[in-house]
């Protein structure tokens, strides 16, 4: 059998299924005679004793361990447990409601949890599985179950699991766990960061897998591909223990050259930057190897929310990442949805073809509200680095022209407010769609910089609807009209001396960053996965042979074709 | 009553350590002990971290951290010196 799942950390493993059922509380409503109150409330004490004693334990063997960062999860953890108004509020109910001291426990943890879900700090309202932890090992200790953990497995095991807890997580035996699956958690989620951090694959919301699998079975995790394979035959696990080979050399690989300086082998510096698409703590680790954000997607500041983002919350985000990168460029894209994103703050009519719709600077230049409070947020943060606005789904002259008659009106309203922002706030467009491709000399006279969005522009010049599965074959990024057209942009913003980049896909590509560098593009975008090995790639690339493939390539007629050509060409570079 | 303001000035604001150092002090007063937001009047039990945490006090923000009993002057200051240094970032 085959599952789907979403691989948060990369790796594949062999070996043998150990389901983890941690403690399940059931809590019902229950009270006792008011008189029984004192003796209940001593309960309540003891409890805590024992769970703080739990804590101090796992804690001082983290810190003896040499683990101060994981320790200090467990101080938390205490600190929760003598949190002041929450022991309060348990108190009343046992003391005064009468409640049993599992159902006061249970109920006053969740008033918490709902207040702590409403902030507005992902950091913090991560937060939220911590009290969930504590208020677990509070049940447990209350229903006699002993503490169980993954800190003592007999032997290499994969886990899996429902969910994990932070506590779970961090005492598992990293020596003897060779991956992670659990049926919920998302890539920001506690599992897949301690996954991360130890290296270990992990596999999550792989939907059934409590149900479907069973202790001892034998199975294979491809957190590359996101794939669970149950019961794997001789043939699979040859060929897995094959790619679990040639995965571990890639890795080392990566190690040797995610911090390299892009240059190429006759020593010209290419410009390596990063996409950014949630602003997490592990994406901006990544602000370490690369010189500025080349695509910083702002729409995540939207997902997931009733109401639109305040210009403050904004504010706080975008200044946050502007500090990280301090000098070098952060391009931050104006809200790109529609097409295929959808927000639950702001309504969309239902169209029949939304990738032709309106969608990104279409929809704001219909919603001039949020273009405005984006655009000022920006500006205002600008102050605390070297801000690059760009502007996606530009199609004519005409829309740069409005976008930046927008910018202009919120500066005059900062002005006019007396608000502060920077003076070398750099406006640029994304080119995505053919027809300002074509127009990128005079484009190029009108912005300060462009980015190339080759997923969108592949979309439009192919005229493919990405999402729908029965066309893929025509969606080709490799098409020899995609590196005419950038061919052609390129050659015009170099000429007129603006900075131009690419920061879709193909700029993270296996292949064809060489060619876009033959094409005269030295700024290429990716995310913080592609960073390695474009730099081993331009590392060994020379310009005139990077020029050879940028000519060979646009005289070809079939993105096959190309791609048979680059593979051979390139492979002793990759 | 007693009461003091002062204005968040590390980086990281009141999360993370240094918010488990603040209810670290607090604690160790008797005095029943508040922390507001002066902006817009949000407040806190300054010895409960996860109502400090929810109420996501940033760099930059104005507080007022006011207390009431036997002790409440010793922990006022003692807090209001604790925001101002910082948390020991610098």
């Amino acid at each position: 059998m085959m599952i789907k799942g979403n691989p948060v950390s990369e790796g594949i493993a062999l070996g043998e299924a150990y389901l983890y059922v941690p403690f399940v509380p059931q809590v019902e409503q229950s009270e006792f005679p008011p008189e029984e109150a004192s003796r209940y409330l001593e309960q309540y004490d003891r409890i805590r004793e024992t769970a703080r004693t739990e804590l101090e334990d796992i804690r001082d063997c983290l810190t003896g361990a040499g683990d101060p960062d994981k320790a200090r999860i467990f101080t938390a953890h205490i600190d929760i447990l003598f949190d002041a108004a929450m022991d309060e509020d348990i108190r009343e109910c046992i003391g005064e409601d009468c409640m049993m001291p599992d159902w006061a426990i249970h109920k006053v943890f969740e008033k918490y949890i709902r207040i702590l879900s409403k902030a507005k700090d992902d950091l913090i309202r991560e937060r939220v599985a911590d009290l969930r932890d504590v208020k677990t090992r509070l049940l447990r200790i209350w229903a006699g179950v002993p503490e169980k953990n993954l800190a003592a497995l007999e032997k290499p095991v994969v886990v899996v699991a429902h969910d994990l807890f932070p506590s779970d997580t961090a005492t598992l035996d990293r020596s003897k766990v060779l991956a992670l699956v659990t049926e919920v958690g998302g890539a920001t989620s506690h599992s897949a960061i301690i996954a991360r951090s130890y290296e270990i694959p992990a596999l999550l919301g792989v939907s059934g897998a409590m149900e479907n699998l069973s202790h001892g079975q034998s199975l294979i995790v491809d957190a590359v591909d996101g794939l669970l394979i149950t019961d794997p035959d001789e043939d699979q696990k040859r060929e897995y223990e094959s790619r679990k080979k040639a995965f571990a050399a890639h890795m080392e690989q990566v190690r040797q050259y995610l911090s390299a300086q892009p240059r190429t082998a006759d020593g010209v510096d290419i410009e390596v930057e990063l996409n950014l698409g949630a602003a997490s703590p592990q994406e901006l680790e990544g602000s370490r190897y690369v010189d500025g954000v080349g695509l910083f997607r702002t729409e995540f500041i939207y997902m997931g929310r009733e109401q639109l983002p305040t210009e403050e919350e904004q504010v706080e985000i975008y200044k946050k990442v502007l500090a990280q990168f301090g000098d070098r460029p952060v391009t931050l894209r104006t809200l790109d949805i529609g097409g295929d994103k959808k927000l639950d703050c702001m309504e969309l009519p239902r169209e029949e073809n939304p990738f032709l719709g309106n969608r990104a600077l279409r929809l704001c230049f219909h919603k001039p509200e949020v273009f405005r409070t984006q655009l000022r947020a920006a500006l205002r943060a600008s102050v605390c680095g070297n801000l690059w606005i760009m502007f996606p789904m530009v199609g004519s002259m005409d829309d740069i022209r409005r976008a930046k008659a927008f910018v202009k009106e919120a500066k005059a309203e900062l002005d006019a407010e007396g608000v502060p922002y920077s003076p070398n706030v750099k406006l640029g467009i994304m080119i995505e769609i053919p027809s300002i491709a074509l127009m990128a000399d005079l484009a190029a006279q009108e912005v300060d910089f462009a980015s190339i969005g080759t997923n969108d522009l592949c979309q439009y010049a192919t005229a493919v609807d990405r999402m729908n599965p029965d066309v893929t074959q025509y969606y080709q990024p490799y098409h020899p009209a995609m590196f005419r057209l950038m061919g052609y942009v390129v050659e015009q913003f170099n000429k007129a001396g603006k900075p131009i980049c690419v920061c879709g896909e193909l700029g993270g590509d296996k292949l064809a960053p060489a060619v876009l560098i033959g094409l005269g593009m030295r700024r290429l975008s990716m995310g913080l996965a592609s960073v390695a090995r474009t730099k081993k790639l331009i590392s060994g690339l020379t310009i005139p042979r990077a020029e050879e493939l940028a000519t060979q390539v646009r005289q070809m007629a079939t993105a096959h074709e190309v791609e048979e050509y680059l593979t051979r060409e390139l492979a002793d570079l990759l | 009553m007693y009461s003091k303001k002062t204005t968040i000035q590390n980086s990281a604001g009141l999360h993370a350590r240094p918010a488990s150092d603040f209810i670290g002090l607090a604690s160790k007063f008797k005095s029943k002990i508040v922390i507001r937001k002066v902006d817009d009047e949000e407040e806190a039990n300054a010895k409960s971290i996860v109502m400090l945490l929810a109420l996501g006090l940033a760099q930059g923000e104005e507080v007022e951290v006011y207390a009431k009993g036997e002790d409440e002057v010793e922990a006022v200051d003692a807090l209001v010196a604790l925001i101002d240094s910082k948390f020991g970032e610098d």
